[in-house]
């Protein structure tokens, strides 16, 4: 039995998922905070746990993310581009269009038939388009994160934003709570923003069915059916969407380990 | 020709109200508050008083900027483009280029024989306006009047990667606890800025002598910034927040003349100086 292990340190977020024979058998996920490093030995202790394992059970570490260069112990490293599409072609091979969604960066992926990819596009400029501005809004809503997207599928009159930027959404969305607006509008209208912001994204590398959501942004149901109805096609999602990098690097160990 | 030309400037943060007779009798500038059309007479009231006038004693009232529909005593709005460029142009003659840096938007304006020869605007992104100044001197602690003094006291400017409010705050917190200093990432931030408005305004063909405007032009390490990124010194009004509303009292002044000459009359507004209702 060989059990490997993929870590992915994000710039939000740590994940890391154990495999054994490419099927997963656990996985984890932890704010990265300041230090990379550390975060690599707690996502990957807790992932550990998760199994039943400890680390002397792994026979191989893979590493990526922005942060891969800090995962001392890894075999081998790999970009996060290349993990999210070798992890999103496992478990879905018709994909050819992945959109992941970080807490800074957002990123569409075109792949071939093989889950190689083609081409692909990021923005790292704008917090518009990624996490971030889910969680400035969530902040101001005084909600969890991991609840919003649910409340947001409740919205029956979505605000409409006169801006994409998430600073000047952020005052809107003050000035509209004042006026009475509801938190499930406001998330509404929040998505129907970063929609239109990846939705360029996407264009930019052409849209090919079928196409899948991943990373952080991904748990949020309201802001994928917003993007899916705004792409015209249904957007397919990972149970776990925030692994499937880590799942991807996992991936990468040798067959017949 | 005499007669009192009143102009009110609704910007996204402050009002601006100037009153010309033969030269500037009055100016105040207030805060807009989160309902333009409330506050504007309140300015209005402070503008009068000052200038020792009653609002009847005013000849004409034009109104500007972001809020101008809200204003209802006023007697015409005209866009704020037209009247930073011709109050501008009252006050700095020589200037060719205007950059009006304001609390949400930043414009670039050439002004050819007192007239708007082009524009360019950002009123999309928070980096390149007043905003990320007031995020960065939140996140620092800093009085947002005293940016520009600190900038200019940094000994070596930070680099800031990220061009995203967001993102360079949170860049900017990483660099302080990694032991960067106040002054420097101030500075830093005031270069990160610069650049941004220096690349929008270039979309203009840029023509000497340059001014800037606005309250962003109050912040003396920003100007400096900025005359780091165009080579040659900038011209800044004595007080860079009322120039719109200047101008818009100048367009009335010119209009009410013209008419004057032509034999016409201007309609005036019905509602007298009070708080806008629903109605008006």
């Amino acid at each position: 039995m060989a059990y490997v292990i993929g870590i992915d340190i994000g710039s939000g977020f740590s994940k890391a998922v154990v495999c054994e024979n490419r099927v997963v058998l656990s996985s984890a996920v932890v704010p990265s905070g300041g230090n990379y490093g550390e975060a690599a030995s707690r996502v990957a202790k807790a992932a550990l746990e998760g199994a039943g394992l400890s680390m002397a059970d792994i026979s191989f570490t893979a590493a990526t993310g922005y942060g891969a260069e800090a995962v001392a112990f890894a075999d081998r490293s790999a970009t996060d581009i290349s993990c999210h599409a070798a992890g999103i072609h496992h478990l879905f091979p018709s994909v050819r269009t992945v959109i992941d969604i970080g807490a800074q960066f957002s990123k569409a992926i075109s792949l071939d038939g093989k889950g190689r990819i083609t081409n692909f596009v990021l923005n790292e400029k704008c917090a518009g388009g990624s996490g971030k501005f889910l969680q400035l809004i969530a902040r101001i809503l005084h909600m969890k994160l991991e609840d919003i997207g649910e409340l947001s599928l409740t919205a029956t009159r979505p605000v409409q934003f006169t801006t994409g930027c998430a600073v000047f959404a952020e005052s809107e969305a003050v000035s509209r709570i004042a006026e009475g607006a509801l938190p499930a509008d406001i998330l509404a209208g929040v998505h129907m923003a970063m929609a239109s912001k990846i939705v360029n994204l996407v264009t930019r590398v052409g849209l090919a069915r079928d196409c899948a959501a991943t990373g952080g942004g991904a748990k949020d149901r309201g802001l994928v059916r917003t993007l899916g109805s705004e792409l015209g096609v249904e957007v397919l999602v990972p149970e776990e969407p925030q692994v499937s990098a880590a799942l991807g690097a996992a991936l990468l160990a040798p067959v017949g380990l | 020709m005499s007669g009192y030309f009143a102009g009110v400037d609704i910007g996204s943060s402050m009002t601006k109200v100037v009153i010309s007779g033969e030269g500037v009798v009055a100016s105040v500038i207030g805060p807009t508050g989160p309902e333009h059309r409330k506050l504007a007479h309140k300015v209005m009231e402070e503008a009068l008083r000052q200038a020792h006038l009653g609002f009847g004693d005013l000849t004409y009232v034009v109104a500007t900027g972001y809020g101008r529909i809200n204003v209802p005593f006023a007697d015409r709005q005209v866009t704020e483009i037209t009247c930073h460029a011709k109050g501008t142009h009252s006050l700095l003659p020589s200037a060719r280029t205007v950059i009006d840096i304001g609390g949400q938007d930043s414009k670039g304006i050439k002004i050819n024989d007192g007239k708007v020869a082009g524009f360019v605007m950002n009123d999309k992104c928070a980096a390149g306006t007043g905003r990320f100044l007031e995020v960065i001197a939140d996140a620092l602690a800093v009085p947002l009047e005293k940016l520009g003094e600190l900038a200019l006291s940094a000994p070596r400017p930070a680099v800031i990667s990220n061009t995203c409010t967001v993102f360079a705050e949170q860049e900017v917190i990483a660099q302080l606890a990694g032991g960067e200093s106040v002054p420097n990432l101030i500075a830093g931030i005031h270069e990160a800025i610069a650049a941004r408005i220096f690349g929008m305004v270039s979309k203009l063909k840029i023509e000497r002598e340059v001014a800037v405007t606005g309250g962003g032009a109050k912040n003396i390490g920003l100007v400096r910034a900025l005359e780091a990124r165009f080579g040659y010194p900038l011209l800044v009004p004595p007080e860079p927040l009322i120039t719109g509303a200047l101008g818009a009292a100048l367009v009335g002044k010119e209009a009410y003349e013209r008419a004057i000459r032509r034999g016409e009359t201007l309609e005036r507004s019905k509602t007298g100086l009070r708080e806008a209702t629903f109605f008006s």
